[in-house]
């Protein structure tokens, strides 16, 4: 069954199209991907799909539940990490886990041991009774994860969780979503990172200028720009000296000469850059640059919207 | 609608653990209601004349009744004010209301009759259960016996010397002899009328609470405020809680807290400065209350408009500058022109000090209060739905 239903969303800011005619579906108990450079549109999504903002156009269903028909079975499902952190700072971490738990509709013990819980999960056991106004960025976006889950929402959006906060948090919250995802939840999971997109997801959508430009497996949009590497090269001579030879080094697929630039595509750039090393100082010319581009999203976006993911 | 008080718990808590909150809402008014007092004189009794009021109409012109009203002008327990025969209504308001403490009237044709030793009759105007009418009793009898007394040696002498002396010389004589009265009337203090000094608190202590209530509500509004900016509002509406829920929430954390400062300052005038709100306490309850959910919803409004916290703060301050000037916080509406008193009642403050004032120190009844309260009813309703309005739209895309 599909979770997560969204149908031809559309929303603009006066001249900005923040979203122009989003569909995607997300299966139950999966995580989906919305991977996407800034302003591509993803917030604006999770806030439609959140019932927060109204669609000038399209609808969604989550869970069954039509964002415009009946929000409030919409919001019964969910929890959201909200991109910004959302939390009354003057309050300590175990007071909001507490009143946003109420919020959820939680109450008496069974409100206790999931704050409990969620504390724990967080890392934040010890820290739960400082105001959230003292803590580092880290801890104010484990607590802003910890809120949302503390009613184990069947649907969970997470607005990008993972900016600004150190490299160890990070992998502590990479891994409780896919711990989410095996208690049977399905998360909708915005990143401008695509590793994160790529570790995580059993489907992505890559978006561009409030528009999906590609969406499958990690499999699948990768096959969209081949399985080779594409080596990049710049050299102190002009490319014509070198191609001839190039072309027929094992290994090197496609060789082409462009604007200065080398484009090498090739089965395995382990094994064919020392080739073309040797074969450089045999022809007494220096290699000057050298760029390797594994078949990842990164090339995909590239290939799709000819600009860099991290702009 | 249990989030309304899962909410409303929220945001006492947060406004409680803000100490500008206990600043605002209970130093702030206990100082200046001091300060003021102090300036308008409110504590200093030993200056002020601290005998009863009572008032006096006479409708006899005899040089005996000029007299006795001499004598009772020099009394040390009774301070005279006098009223013109016509104005019998206005005096017995004023007693009824606690302003005087009795009201003497004497009859046509008094000093006539009681030279000739007819049965006479004062009437007196007081409420009989007062202690402090005991004490104008007294005084007018002492002045009785002493204007009695005199009259009787007057009466012998002119008897025994015959005509050589005239009688209006030896009464005058003989009183003086009398300098020490017959009766001497020791000095009680009224429980009814404590002059002067309640007079000027009992307007200050509710004008300054009032005013205070307003000055917090920018801790009230702050917390609003923040919580938009904060965006946890946004993350309020991604939970299955109704926007009204919220909102009711707010409003309720912040009538609580102004009422539970109108309670805890209410106690503390009547004990500390001896203001008479308990006069009358379900009428005193039905004035605080009502002004709490106007102060509240008008906390609730600036919350809403507020964009950042200093506009929360100004926000604040204005209301609490224009509705106390012109409300009579600062100074009783009756001091100013009819014109300004209209305008004033512009002001829900001016309502409220109405209330308080008909029962701290008109001594009105219940029902005094009841348009006041009518009023301040219809602006909490008024600001509560501009409140509600501006939420809704603000929210909208
Ligand atoms: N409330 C708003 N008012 C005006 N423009 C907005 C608003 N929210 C988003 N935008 C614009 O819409 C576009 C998409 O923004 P957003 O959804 O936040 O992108 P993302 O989350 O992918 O970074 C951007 O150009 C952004 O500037
Ligand atoms: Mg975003």
């Amino acid at each position: 069954m599909d979770a997560i239903e969204v149908n031809d969303l559309y929303k603009s800011f006066g001249d900005v199209k923040a979203v122009q005619g989003v569909s995607f579906t997300a299966e139950q108990g999966t995580i989906f991907s919305l991977l996407g450079p800034n302003g591509a549109g993803k917030t604006t999504i999770i806030a439609m799909l959140s019932t927060l903002l109204r669609p000038d156009q399209g609808d969604a269903k989550i869970m069954g539940y039509s964002i415009l028909e009946n929000p409030m079975g919409v919001k019964s499902v969910l929890g959201v990490v909200p991109q910004e952190i959302a939390l009354y700072e003057d309050l300590s971490a175990r007071e909001n886990s507490t009143f946003w738990g109420k919020m959820y509709g939680l109450r008496g013990s069974i409100l206790k041991a999931r704050v409990d819980e969620v504390l724990e999960m967080i890392g934040l056991t010890d820290r739960a009774k400082g105001a959230v106004s003292k803590f580092s960025g880290g801890m104010k976006r484990r607590v802003n994860i910890g809120v949302a889950l503390l009613h184990k929402p069947q649907v969970i959006y997470m607005d990008e969780p993972t900016v600004g906060i150190d490299p160890q948090s990070r992998r502590n919250i990479l891994d409780s979503v896919v711990a989410l995802k095996n208690q049977g939840m399905t998360v909708l999971y915005t990143t401008h990172y695509m590793e994160e997109a790529q570790e995580l997801s059993d489907k992505i959508a890559i978006m561009d200028f409030g528009k999906i430009v590609a969406s499958g497996t990690h499999a699948e949009l990768v096959k969209i720009v081949g399985q080779l590497d594409r080596i990049t090269l710049t050299i102190n001579a002009e490319g014509s000296q070198v191609l001839e030879t190039w072309k027929a080094i094992s290994g090197v697929a496609q060789i082409s000469s462009e604007n200065g630039f080398l484009t090498v595509l090739a089965e395995d750039s382990n094994l064919v850059l020392p080739r073309l090393f040797d074969s450089a100082a045999s022809l007494n010319v220096r290699i000057t640059s050298v760029n390797i581009l594994e078949p990842n999203l990164e090339a995909v976006f590239l290939h799709l919207t000819g600009r860099a993911l991290r702009d | 609608m249990i989030r309304t008080f899962d909410i409303m718990l929220k945001d006492i808590h947060q406004i409680l653990i803000d100490r500008q909150t206990f600043l605002f809402l209970l130093i702030m008014p206990v100082a200046f209601t001091f300060l003021f007092g102090y300036a308008s004189g409110g504590f200093s009794s030993g200056s002020s004349d601290s005998r009863l009021p009572v008032g006096y109409i006479t409708r006899d012109d005899s040089w005996f009744s000029q007299e006795m009203h001499e004598l009772l002008a020099d009394s040390e327990v009774i301070r005279l004010q006098e009223f013109p025969a016509n104005k019998l209504d206005e005096m017995d308001k004023l007693i009824a209301n606690e302003k005087l403490a009795a009201g003497i009237i004497i009859p046509e044709r008094y000093g006539a009759d009681f030279l000739k030793g007819k049965p006479i009759k004062i009437t007196l105007i007081a409420d009989n259960s007062a202690t402090s009418t005991t004490t104008v009793k007294s005084a007018i009898l002492s002045t009785l016996i002493r204007l009695d007394s005199a009259a009787q040696t007057a009466n012998i002498m002119e008897q025994m010397i015959g005509n050589r002396t005239p009688f209006d010389y030896i009464f005058e004589e003989t009183l003086s002899a009398w300098e020490t009265p017959l009766i001497r009337i020791s000095k009680i203090e009224s429980s009814a009328i404590d002059p002067e000094v309640n007079e000027t608190l009992a307007y200050i202590s509710p004008g300054m609470m009032l005013q205070f209530a307003i000055a917090g509500l920018m801790t009230c509004a702050q917390i609003i405020v923040n919580e938009r900016k904060s965006r946890s509002l946004q993350r309020l509406f991604t939970t299955a809680t109704r926007r009204i829920h919220i909102l009711a929430g707010h409003y309720l954390a912040i009538l609580g807290i102004i009422f539970s400062q109108f309670t805890l300052l209410i106690l503390f005038g009547t004990f500390a400065l001896k203001v008479n709100y308990l006069r009358n306490p379900p009428a005193t309850f039905l004035v605080a209350f009502a002004s709490a959910l106007c102060i509240a919803a008008l906390g609730l409004l600036i919350g809403v408009v507020s964009k950042n916290e200093d506009q929360a703060v100004v926000f604040s301050l204005i209301p609490m500058f224009v509705f106390s000037g012109i409300g009579g916080a600062w100074m009783p509406l009756e001091f100013t022109s009819p014109t300004f008193q209209k305008i004033g009642h512009i002001s829900p403050i001016a309502w409220a000090m109405d209330g308080f004032e008909n029962i701290a120190s008109r001594g009105l009844e219940f029902n005094s209060v009841l348009i006041p309260v009518a009023a301040l009813l219809g602006y909490a309703t008024a600001f509560f739905i501009l409140a509600a309005w501006r939420f809704q739209v603000s929210q909208e895309h």
